[in-house]
């Protein structure tokens, strides 16, 4: 099953300041993980550990300042090997001069087999379809599909 | 956690232990495997909240704890609000 964790926050700084923090070690460890090798450059090594969560992967799409693609896996991980998903950073301008930062997850690690569990042992129940429209920054609209575990207060 | 769901093995396990309890035997014949192997995959999954063991009488039985699948759907769930949380501090930090 293919699952979709999306979400977004508003960020006081234009596109350009807040790209940084994307490609730059010391300002990614400002608000992820506690080492970061980073080489920003489609085909660039992605290293970074997250509280013993060994993540590794590529840059797959640098694009300044408003896409980064990077693929995700866990070193070691049977179900999640290095480079076995892929996380879109989306980077967008808003009216007050702030960046609306969108963060979509596809196939994040959720195992097949908790989706056969009893509805009662699986977390919140049934996963929902969820339709997600943006409302529009610079004349990008668009619609998001995501099967996932639904937080509406958070995303 | 998910260091513990990521051997093929104890995926099979939780599925046999997600209906009723089962004590090693029965889970290691299930299983093809040796009652030693199970063994080990069950001190894994404990250790990481997703089994638990009961006795019965004499017998251990080990059956799915559905909390740690809360603890696993909660690590997934907040990882990225938690994280952008961080972000948005920490540029607002930067810009001052």
């Amino acid at each position: 099953m293919t699952t979709t964790f999306t979400c977004s926050i508003e960020v006081p700084a234009p596109p350009a300041t807040v790209f940084n923090y994307f490609i730059d070690p010391e300002l990614l460890l400002t608000w992820i993980g506690d080492h970061a090798v980073l080489d920003a450059q489609p085909g660039g090594e992605f290293t970074l550990d997250i509280e013993g969560v060994p993540v590794r992967g590529r840059y797959l799409e640098v694009v300044a300042p408003e896409r980064v693609v990077v693929s995700w896996g866990h070193a070691g991980s049977e179900k999640l090997p290095p480079g076995s998903t892929q996380v879109q950073f989306t980077l967008t301008p808003t009216d007050t001069g702030a960046t609306l930062v969108e963060v979509e997850h596809p196939e994040i690690d959720v195992p097949m087999f908790l989706w056969r569990l009893p509805a009662h042992f699986r977390p919140g129940g049934m996963p929902a379809v969820r339709r997600q429209r943006d409302t529009g920054h610079g004349g990008n609209r668009k619609i998001v599909f995501s099967l996932d575990f639904v937080r509406p207060d958070r995303c | 956690m998910f260091a513990a769901l990521a051997a093929p093995q104890r995926q099979q396990i939780l599925r046999l232990v997600r209906d009723q309890p089962l004590p090693v035997g029965v889970i290691a014949e299930s299983c093809g495997a040796s009652q030693q192997a199970v063994s080990h995959h069950l001190q894994v999954l404990k250790e990481a909240g997703l089994v638990d063991m009961k006795r019965e009488g004499r017998r251990r039985l080990y059956v799915v704890n559905p909390d740690g699948f809360d603890s696993m759907q909660a690590f997934v769930a907040d990882l990225w609000p938690a994280r952008l949380d961080k972000l948005r501090q920490a540029v607002a930090d930067g810009e001052t």
